[in-house]
């Protein structure tokens, strides 16, 4: 009776093996179309990055010479400043973001159905436009002799056109304005979800409107405030476009250092290469930091 | 201890008149229920009393207190939301010790209220817990527990048991009742389901439309309804209407229309002074009548008709027959005692007789909408007031 049993236990795993196997088999036939195209254009480039950082510069290539010059000079005081200053830009435009949209996704979270399909779709509008172009029109509104300037004199706020473009003012604005709704749509996506009868429950607990958001509504939106920073704060620590058309040249910050070191001659591919692995190491740890935090914060129990 | 004062409230939800003009008395202690149709206002006097919604008109008192500007978490009351409305980021111990913790209870005393109200409603070795691994039920006990850890005067219940399948629902009524009386504060309670607000109340608002129409003890409002509407809200009844005819020392004899041409005669006793010539409804609950095949000898006549049976639903401890009397239908519940062994069960289509006592049936002095009247439907036993009646019960 046992060795029945037995024997239809193997056979019966010996099918849900080969299963198991067709099962595998497929689906890394349908993985395979993205993951040839990841190796080809992402880990195949990175690796050339990585030689070419250990390279010696040339005045329009790189001499197959093995040499740390690059890092070295990656670590002194000048770049290191950049690399400072692209933290900062980040940073900055991640809180604005947070700060300015938070509300917005909370309110368009708690809007009728009908109406929350309006606002979002206000939302995403700027998508359908070019970036390049949006932020031309940023150039043309914020200029000298601009939009915002004329509107400004004519209701008399001001006498003299203010210098807002080609500063560090303009950037934030930008990059804020660029950002804002990566911020928005993760945020909206986890308030959407939101009971707001917990709200009810916390006043009724005796929670005031500003208690009951410090410790309801922000902890439950906490997985949105960690998607909406990732995603503003990654690109916006490289970011070139926005300081290049409306920044000024005496504020750097690295993505136009980086391009500069490839596109200016005599070329420095080494140096590109190092700065770009050093921006990137700092983003790596700076995720894992921020990945612990979010996962101790999602299993803190106090007793 | 303080009860709680409802003086003539309103509020009007954009010319919308969710509750009008209800005054109340609750006492302390009290497990009171507001029980109506949904739409009835009944959450909306509660969310009232919790501080949710202003009333447009009226106010509500704690006591001496007049609470009706006092912003929800200055108030001594608390909820028990329909969903439960846990906070599903904190621990079940978390949870409870919430309100403490927002009035900065030093720690220690909070390990122990917290601990002492997890024993009150059996959850001690749930505290670790998050909301998402409970049950429905015990979701239910950590959110009367979080709610009565603030000693709140009175305990506001907003179909607390809605949620819950028909087994849980009974097993947490009796321990609803069995928290109120170790508590000891005033519970209001809210719920559409009559046999809930039955059995835990000590006092029912029956509410439609905004207005209480009938407040008591439930027996009151089951045996002595003041309306057709609680009379067919509360329990089933057969409502009869008919004219008077004559009045005797304690009971009055009614021409009730069989809706097919014909009459048949109600004597009922009386519980105010009606005038020959008006038009009455009778509610005759239907365990109160009996069926015969032989006709019953020692009656006189009196409260007796003849009928045919047209429906059987068999229901365990008892069976509903559906019995026509001209074009009525009357729903008769009988109670099953021996019924294999003593006599054989009656049977579809067969002749019966029906008799009741003549204090079994209660005068109500209002006529349904005679659009509506006790007139025959022929897709269901039921007529249209009751179905329309029985509609509200369901919702």
């Amino acid at each position: 009776m046992s060795k029945t049993y037995k024997h239809f236990q193997s056979e019966r795993d010996v099918i849900s093996q080969a299963a198991e196997k067709r099962r595998n088999l497929a689906s890394w036939a349908l993985t395979a179309p993205a993951l040839i195209w990841l190796i080809i254009f992402f880990l195949i480039p990175y690796l050339i990055v990585v030689i070419y950082s250990f390279l010696t510069p040339d005045i329009y290539d790189v001499k197959f010479e093995l040499s740390l010059d690059a890092y070295r000079q990656a670590f002194n005081p000048d770049y290191l400043m950049t690399l400072f200053q692209s933290f900062r830009l980040a940073i900055l435009t991640t809180v604005l973001c947070l700060l300015l949209g938070f509300p917005v996704a909370y309110f368009i979270a708690r809007a009728k159905d009908k109406t929350k399909n309006t606002l979002l779709v206000f939302i995403i509008i700027p998508f359908w436009t070019n970036l390049i172009i949006r932020i031309f029109s940023w150039r043309i509104f914020l200029a000298y002799n601009g939009v915002l300037n004329d509107m400004l004199i004519n209701i008399g706020l001001i006498s003299q056109p203010l210098e807002i473009m080609r500063t560090d003012l303009a950037v934030i604005l930008v990059m804020v304005y660029v950002y804002l709704p990566y911020m928005i749509l993760p945020l909206y996506s986890v308030l959407e979800k939101m009971d707001f009868t917990l709200l009810h429950a916390a006043m009724d607990l005796g929670a005031n409107e500003i208690k009951a958001f410090f410790r309801i509504t922000l902890p439950l939106s906490m997985e949105g405030i960690f998607a909406g920073s990732l995603l503003v704060f990654i690109p916006a620590l490289g970011a070139y476009l926005i300081p290049q058309l409306v920044g000024n040249q005496k504020t750097l910050y690295l993505g136009q250092v980086i391009t500069y070191k490839i596109k200016n001659i005599p070329r420095n591919w080494p140096m590109a290469s190092a700065l770009s692995l050093t921006l990137l190491f700092f983003v790596a740890i700076l995720l894992v930091l921020l990945f612990t935090l979010y996962k101790r914060s999602k299993s803190r129990r106090i007793t | 201890m303080e009860e709680i004062r409802i003086e003539r409230i309103s509020k009007d939800f954009d010319g919308f008149v969710a509750v009008n003009d209800v005054s109340l008395t609750i006492g302390s202690g009290e497990l009171f229920s507001f029980l109506g149709p949904s739409g009835c206002g009944k959450t909306t006097l509660l969310r009232m009393i919790a501080g949710f919604e202003s009333p447009s008109n009226g106010r509500i008192l704690i006591g001496n207190t007049d609470i009706t500007d006092i912003a929800p978490y200055n108030r001594q009351v608390n909820t028990i939301f329909q969903n439960y409305s846990l906070f599903p980021h904190m621990t079940v111990f978390d949870n409870v010790a919430f309100g403490l913790r927002i009035r900065k209870t030093p720690k220690s005393e909070i390990k122990d209220r917290v601990g002492e109200m997890l024993a009150l409603v059996k959850m001690e070795d749930q505290a670790a817990k998050y909301p998402d691994q409970l049950s429905g039920g015990m979701k239910q006990r950590i959110a009367i527990a979080r709610a009565l850890i603030n000693k709140p005067k009175v305990l506001l219940l907003d179909e607390p048991l809605a949620a819950l399948d028909l087994k849980l629902r009974q097993h947490m009524l009796i321990e609803l009742m069995n928290i109120h009386d170790a508590v000891g504060i005033t519970f209001i309670y809210v719920t559409h389901d009559q046999s809930e607000a039955m059995s835990i109340s000590d006092r029912v608002a029956v509410m439609n439309y905004g207005s209480i129409v009938q407040a008591g003890p439930p027996d009151d409002i089951y045996e002595r309804p003041n309306s057709i509407f609680s009379a067919y809200f509360i329990g089933e009844t057969n409502l009869i209407t008919g004219e008077v005819t004559g009045i005797e020392d304690d009971y009055l004899q009614l021409k009730c229309p069989d809706g097919a041409e014909g009459f048949f005669e109600i004597d009922s006793t009386f519980h105010f002074q009606p005038t020959v010539g008006k038009q009455l409804t009778v509610s005759l609950r239907p365990e109160k009548i009996a069926l015969s095949r032989s006709k019953p000898r020692y009656q006189d006549d009196i409260n007796m008709l003849r009928g045919t049976i047209e429906d059987i639903l068999y229901l365990g401890s008892h069976t509903q027959y559906i019995v026509r009397v001209g074009a009525l239908k009357f729903r008769v519940f009988s109670q099953h005692k021996r019924v294999y062994f003593d006599e054989k069960a009656l049977d579809w289509e067969e002749q019966v007789w029906l008799f009741w006592h003549d204090t079994d049936t209660w005068l109500i002095d209002e006529i349904p909408d005679s659009s509506l009247g006790n007139k025959e439907q022929p897709d269901t036993g039921v007529n249209h007031f009751q179905r329309s009646a029985k509609r509200l019960t369901q919702v």
